[in-house]
Parts: structure tokens; sequence; C-alpha cells
């Protein structure tokens, strides 16, 4: 298996195609970052509204460069247990069980207190080793021997505190453990961290990454993506439904759909053999993209007027 | 290379984003590995390395482009084009229409300028320029009036003098076209002053931006609320909301009791029964995290109310961190404005409170008769009142027993005096009778009074939590 930084990246070009041919369409901002972050080893804080391609963008580096994806979930309460280690305890009390009964052995000649402890101590510390470490995803993604790609998905749902204690790890590449000192990665992960935006980062954080934001793509993009990802469906319906979809994104409503809804649209139609946008299937499937009795409504209302400025189009 | 980019960085350090050393060494990595052959990668790569938020991607892209385009000597107007110059000051004089008529006449001397001037050779003079700006540390121009000297100094090192000397040694000179090249040159002079001044003006535009509007913003800062001017009114509100959202973001963040403190024996056992007793799991008696209560009382009647404006817009602004501010204004009696708070966003409450309620002799006495009979339930010892106003109730009743009783049910009574210490007591002001019944009494009169005071009130309640 390759190394992590053995593949290399000639150019920005080169990784636009590199992820074309993987079915993710990027722009030119994104395949930059990716080439700098990958060039010069920098953690990259990728945001936007969901469902934008942030946590496809890692998934899709690490299939390109041929290393495992390590995913690292946040949520609030998230702690070091959860993300770097944790002891087996259940392995530990069974070994101290073992030592219990094979102690008398050990301890074979020992008289006094003393003899026994220098006896103990002869033996290596093996209550603390990496024999009873639990690894979780960011011990592991340390751990890895070729390098990996490490996904922390929607930072902005986690503690304060993990964030501070995230920033050891991003800029040094390695964590403190106290039983066992301070490990450092084997190869450093290239590191890409999700945020909805729900909360600001502190700075800390954002001066070690390169932030990159993902908006919405526009009409030419969209079509692009819809062509890679739904790669059935006719051109005047991917057309039609790419033009509708971005007009409702003009609308003052509760969640505008993002292009995973669009491909999720786009499957239900093909699904329904639709070879045009009609008014009757249009209303019946809004709620795929639409998340929100609200946002459905105020849709309805448009629905004629959308397909009429969405068609004129397509003729 | 590196000098345009730390010019750069200047350039965007001027428009508000703060870059610190550590970016721009990462930022000047990345640089060196995208290269400066393509704009639009160059672009980007500034753009993830700097900015943090897409606000701040919008203000970086609009640096990068006045910053990557030049626009001196660009103009279809020649060096040799008689609109070229000044144009409207009528000195076009007679040997400088007779030069134009003429064939272009060849320059011979040795002047690098002339030859540049003469030549129309644009792009050496652009050259020339920026570097000449550069000897002349042109990125460190901040005020206006620097642009005279700025001009001249560039004009100079691009050997202005010399060619003004070549100008007078040509038209006292006898060849055939020494009087014509004189006066070509003695328009391409001009023209080369336009420019320069044009370029300078643009720089200032870029690096002097915000000097001037830190400064401004700074004296805003210290001036006393009642003298700042209405025009001056929207920078005010934007810095007082920048020092509210500091302040916020200081104190918002929720402080974990967790795991230290006291042992919460009953608990710890009662979660361990399932481990025969073993302490695996320990838990700690939580304090729970108050956040303020705050009761704002604001004299809003005639000279006081340019004071209560900001106090208002100050504490609605730190409603992330306040859990909740009942404000109520008064003149003679109190009048609760929270529904206008709720209904209007905060700019727009502020005025109209000030401007529905304001503006009539206050009564101290009359108005914490009302505070008792309306609002004494709801004050308890999580409480912070704040009350905004001079004490001066035009000789009536003070009715300080209400005060004491305020006092002594409210976690903290604070009032802040707009006026001077020295006058407190001094005619028909009430401050030292109130005085004993406070725990703090301030003088606050400028916003940096008034950010002092939001910063004990959130300090103290963040220590008794």
């Amino acid at each position: 298996m390759k190394n992590l930084y053995e593949n290399t990246f000639q150019s920005v070009e080169d990784i636009k195609q590199e992820f074309e041919t993987h079915s993710y369409i990027c722009n030119t901002q994104i395949a930059t970052c990716v080439y700098i972050a990958y060039n010069l080893q920098k953690p990259v804080m990728v945001e936007g509204p969901a469902g934008v391609g942030k946590t496809e963008l890692a998934k899709t580096t690490a299939d390109i460069l041929g290393v495992p994806l390590v995913r690292l979930q946040c949520y609030e309460g998230l702690d070091e247990s959860k993300a770097l280690y944790e002891w087996k305890y259940g392995k530990q009390m069974l070994y101290t069980q073992l030592l219990k009964d094979k102690l008398s052995e050990i301890l074979d000649g020992a008289v006094s207190l003393r003899q026994s402890m220098t006896k103990l101590q002869g033996y290596e510390d093996l209550f603390f080793s990496e024999d009873f470490l639990e690894a979780r995803p960011l011990y592991r993604a340390l751990q890895e021997e070729h390098g990996c790609v490490l996904l922390i998905d929607e930072i902005d749902k986690s503690d304060h505190e993990f964030e501070a204690f995230l920033l050891e790890i991003l800029s040094e590449f390695q964590v403190s453990i106290p039983e066992l000192g301070t490990l450092g990665a084997k190869i450093k992960p290239l590191v890409f961290l999700t945020s909805n935006d729900t909360r600001e980062m502190s700075d800390a954080l954002k001066r070690r990454c390169l932030h990159l934001h993902i908006g919405f793509p526009d009409e030419k993009l969209e079509r692009k993506i819809l062509n890679t990802r739904v790669p059935n469906l006719s051109e005047t319906l991917r057309k039609e439904v790419v033009s509708f979809v971005q007009q409702v994104r003009n609308l003052d409503i509760k969640k505008v759909p993002s292009i995973s809804e669009t491909i999720d649209w786009a499957k239900t139609l093909l699904l329904l053999h639709a070879e045009h946008l009609e008014r009757e299937t249009v209303i019946e499937t809004l709620n795929v993209f639409l998340k929100f009795e609200e946002d459905i409504d105020a849709v309805n209302e448009q629905v004629t007027t959308f397909i009429r400025k969405a068609k004129p189009y397509t003729e | 290379m590196q000098q345009t980019l730390e010019d750069f960085y200047k350039v965007v350090r001027s428009a508000g984003i703060d870059i610190s050393i550590a970016d721009s060494i990462e930022t000047s990595k990345t640089v060196e590995l995208v290269g400066y052959s393509n704009r639009d990668t160059l672009k980007h790569a500034l753009s993830l390395s700097l900015a943090k938020t897409v606000d701040e991607k919008q203000i970086l892209d609009e640096c990068f482009e006045q910053f990557y385009s030049f626009k001196s000597f660009q103009k279809n107007k020649g060096i040799g084009d008689k609109t070229a110059g000044d144009g409207g000051d009528g000195d076009q004089s007679d040997d400088q229409k007779s030069a134009a008529d003429q064939k272009d006449p060849e320059y011979t001397g040795e002047i690098e300028l002339a030859k540049m001037l003469i030549e129309q050779d644009k792009a050496a003079l652009a050259q020339s320029m920026k570097k000449a700006a550069r000897e002349s540390g042109m990125t460190d121009i901040w005020l206006f009036t620097q642009k005279g000297i700025y001009t001249r100094r560039i004009m100079d090192k691009m050997g202005a003098q010399e060619l003004n000397k070549e100008i007078v040694a040509l038209g006292k000179g006898d060849g055939p076209t020494d009087s014509a090249l004189a006066g070509k040159l003695r328009w391409a002079q001009k023209y080369l002053f336009n420019e320069v001044r044009n370029f300078v003006e643009q720089q200032l535009l870029m690096f002097g931006k915000t000097t001037s509007q830190t400064i401004h913003e700074e004296f805003l800062k210290n001036t006393c609320l009642s003298n700042i001017e209405k025009r001056d009114f929207e920078t005010m509100n934007k810095i007082v909301r920048k020092m509210a959202k500091r302040l916020s973001s200081l104190y918002s963040k929720k402080r974990k009791r967790k795991d230290r403190g006291q042992l919460d024996f009953r608990k710890t056992l009662r979660n361990n029964v399932a481990y025969d007793g073993v302490i695996f799991n320990i838990f700690w008696k939580m304090k729970v995290v108050d956040k303020p209560r705050i009761l704002a009382l604001c004299d809003v009647s005639g000279s006081v109310s340019s004071y209560s404006r900001f106090l208002l817009l100050f504490l609605y602004s730190l409603s992330d961190v306040l859990d909740r501010i009942d404000t109520c204004v008064f003149t003679n009696t109190l009048i609760d404005v929270n529904d206008i708070f709720d209904k209007f966003p905060v700019q727009q409450a502020v005025e109209k409170i000030v401007y529905e309620f304001g503006m009539s002799g206050s009564d101290y006495g009359n108005t914490f008769l009302d505070l008792k009979d309306k609002y004494m339930d709801k004050i308890d010892n999580k409480t912070t009142v704040i009350i905004l106003g001079d004490a001066r109730n035009n000789r009536l009743d003070p009715q300080t027993k209400v005060m004491k009783l305020l006092y002594q049910r409210a976690k903290r009574v604070i009032w802040l005096n707009p006026e001077t210490k020295s006058f407190w007591g001094i005619g028909d002001s009430e401050m030292l009778r109130y005085k004993p019944y406070c725990n703090v009494v301030k003088e606050c009169n400028t916003v940096t009074h008034l950010k002092l005071m939001v910063d004990t009130i959130l300090k103290i309640s963040a220590q008794a939590a």
C-alpha cells in the first residue's frame, strides 16, 4: 500500500480532473485548497450550508489517495475518552485477576515487603500499555501505517473544551497520554474539519487551518454534478430540475434545498419515468427536497411559474 | 515578490482583517507553493489562508482586485496628447502648440525620465514609479495631508529635478528642435505629475483607510456621549456593538464546573451500585450557573437622554450573555419599554423610546414610588439594578426610603451618573443622598465607561457562579 504523501498532486488542474473521475465536481477554489493542504500538510476547515458536499470532499480525497478515511463525528459532550483513547477496564480487571493467581509464583521466595516490591518492579508495567488501550478515531488516525484522511465532522457541535484539545493535534500532530507519554503521528494525516456555522469557532483553531467555504453551486456546475451523479437523467430534464431548484433557492424559506437534495429529487423523477417537469409530478415530489410544511406551501404557490421559467430554458 | 506580498498584507490589515505574523508566514509558504503564474489560483490561495470567515473572504477578494490591478499610465490620453495635463489651467503656451503641430522631435539627451516620457514608454514609467514608491515608503501613508509630500518624493526619486533642469536647458538651447522638445517635455511633466498624484490617492485609499477610521473611533470612544454628533451615531452604534460582541464572546463561554469541587457522595454511591459498590463513576456537586438578570432604569429627560440611548443599545447588544434585561425609562413615572424592544430592532427601538418618552423634567421620587408598586416583587437577590441618571430631582421629595428597600432586596444597585463627580450634590442633585444605597456609583459619560461597567457586572456574576 502506498504512503499518503507518495501520490503527488502535480497541479490544481490535476486535482480537479482526479476529483471528476471520482464523480466529485469541484471548482478551482476547492481544488486549490486540497492542493495546498496536501502539499503543506495543513488541516482544512470546510464551512458551508448542509448538503453541499463538505463530508463528501473528505471521502473523495481519501478515495483518490487510496488511504483509509477515519471519521470522528462531533456532538455536545464529546470528550477525550470517546475521541482519543480509553483504557480497556474489563481487560485490565481480568489481568488483575490473572496476576492475583500468579502472584505467588512471581513473588516466589520473597519474604519481606521490600523484596516483593523489588521483584514486582522487575516486571514491565503492562497495566498501562498499548495492549490495554482502546483506540478511538483520533488515536487511530495518528497510528495509521500509511497515513489517512481524518474527517472531524461538524466540529461546531462540540464543546469549547474539545476544540481546545484539538489544537495540539492539529498543529503538532501529536497527543499526550499521561500514562504513556507523547505520541506523534506515524504519517501526518490529511485533516478535514467541517462546520455548519452554528457557532463561531475560536481564532486559535481557525488560525491553524485553511479556511474553505463551499456555497451552493451555480447552475452550470450543478448540472455537471447532476450529470455525474445521476447519469441516466435526460439532458432536458436535468436542465429543468436544476433551473427549478435554483429558483427555489432564491425564495425565503426555512431550509434551502442543497445539492444532495437536488440529486435525490432527480433520482426520484428518474424512478417515476418523468421526461419533463409536470405540475402534478412536481407537487407530489416536493417533499423530496423540501423538509418543512411551510416551505412546501411557499413553493407550491410558485410551481407553475417556476416550471414555465425552467422550460423555455430547455426549449 | 516577498515585498509585494507584505504590501498586500498591509492592505488587507488596513481593510480590517487581522493577520498575525504566524498567518503571514504560513501564507507566504502557501504562495510559494502555488506560485504567481495563475491569478485565480493565487487569489484562492490567499483567500484560503488569510480569510477566516465568509465576510472576510469578500473583503479579501476586493483587496486583491484593488491591489493587483494597476491603473496608472493606462489611460488613452497619451503623453503627447494635449489633454493629458491638467488642461483647465490655461497654461497652453504658444511653444506647446507649435510643438504639437510639428513632427515629433527626437530626444538625444541623457536623462532617463525624459527618454521614457518622449518615447511614451508606459511600462517603463509604471515600473519606475512603483520602484520610486517603494523607496519612498509609500505603504506607510495614512493621512490625506501626506498626499503632497509622497507625490513629491516619488517624483524626485523618478528624477523630476533632473528633468526640470533639462527642460530649462533645452528652453535656452538654440538647436532646431530644442524649444519644441522643451515644450513637449514640460507637457509630459504635467502628465507625469497627474499620474503620480492619482497613484498616491489610490494608495492612500488602500493603506490609509482604517488608520484614519481607527483614530476617529478612538476619539469617539472617549468623547462625552452628549457631545457626539448625529452624523457619528452610525459609527457609534458600530463601536458599541463591537465592544458588546467582545464582552459577550468573553463571557458567553459556558464554564463547566464538572469534575471539580466537592464530591457528590450520594449520587456516586447510587450510580455505582451496579459495580458492587466499587467506585467507577464519580460525580461532583455542580453549581447552576446563572446568567445575571438586569433591571435597567434609564432617565430619558432632556439632558440625560443622549446617554440612555447608548446604555440601552449596549445592554441589548449583550443579550447573548445576559439572560434577560428588563428596561424601564422614566422622567416622572416608570414606563416599561420591553415591548418596544421585542417588536423593533434594537437601534430603531432605542430611537423610538428616546423620541416618545424623553424630554420632560425628571422626578426621581415619584419614579421610585412607581418602582415600589410595580416592580419590587420582581426584584430578588439575583437581580442587578442599573440606574442611569443625573439624580437631579427638581427639588422634589427624593424618596430615599424606597431606594433603601431596593438596596436591601437587589443583588447589586449600580448608579451611573453622567455628570462629573464634582457636580454631585450641587444644586438640585440628590446624588449624595442616594449614594449610601448603591453598591457602586460611577461617573459614566463615554463608551469606555459603559464598557468597564458592564465588564464589572459580568465579572462579578462569573465569580459568583
